[in-house]
């Protein structure tokens, strides 16, 4: 499994374990009655918290990320080759984690169906609030569909790797 | 040549090397023409254009 692919996992599962969270808070809160489903500026302030932490989580996760990778590498090394040439290490990594022509079109095909679904969400959202008038049902619409459109993207770009494009 | 020294001289990853020869990805004309001059021989000799596969 190369590089982009073991990234491309770790982003996959950052990602559902966050979208996870803010539907675990989101029922916690209901249930416990803190928060009623109507109220926009609970439910706002909670997304805009959620999306900062998203943000936070990934970029820790790609650097914890490339510190294992680079980690992993060092063992393997030492494992095979009895003694770890620093140097050789680094050209290692280097090497796999070159991104080419062929990362960029996967990348662009996968975000393109990513923001596919991120549109359907809109208009998910739009017809929800035209059924039931209520403008939090667009807002967790439009949380949604962009929560899974970035996995779904990720697991895209995980079959055109496997599969080719 | 292994697949990684031509990976290095063509400037992309090994796996892209790979996807390429299991035709899982064709390269765009500018990483044919690379791995082309990698080699030392002509673009043709490397790689064919199969126009039935596009339907023509």
């Amino acid at each position: 499994m190369s590089y982009q692919e073991k990234r491309t996992i770790t982003m996959i599962l950052t990602g559902i374990i966050l979208l996870s969270s803010f539907v675990l808070y989101a029922v916690l809160r209901i249930q416990a009655d803190i928060a009623v489903l109507g109220d926009l500026k609970f439910w706002a302030i909670a997304m805009l918290v959620f999306i900062g932490i998203g943000i936070g989580a990934t970029i820790l996760t790609q650097i914890l990320f490339h510190i294992v990778f680079a980690v992993s590498v060092a063992v393997v090394e030492e494992r095979d080759h009895a003694g770890c040439d620093e140097g050789k290490v680094e050209t290692i990594i280097k090497r796999e984690m070159v991104e080419d022509e062929r990362d960029k079109t996967i990348e662009l095909k996968s975000n393109s169906i990513g923001y596919a679904f991120s549109g359907f969400g809109f208009l998910a959202g739009l017809i929800l609030l035209a059924v039931t008038g209520s403008a939090v049902y667009l807002l967790f619409s439009l949380f949604g569909a962009f929560s899974i459109g970035s996995i779904l993207e990720g697991f895209v770009k995980l079959n055109l790797y496997r599969k080719g494009c | 040549m292994t697949q990684a020294e031509l990976a290095e001289k063509a400037g992309v990853s090994r796996q892209t090397v790979v996807a390429i020869e299991a035709g899982k990805y064709a390269p765009t004309l500018e990483l044919a023409f690379r791995i082309a001059d990698a080699f030392g021989v002509p673009i043709g000799e490397v790689f064919l254009c199969d126009a039935s596969e596009d339907g023509k």
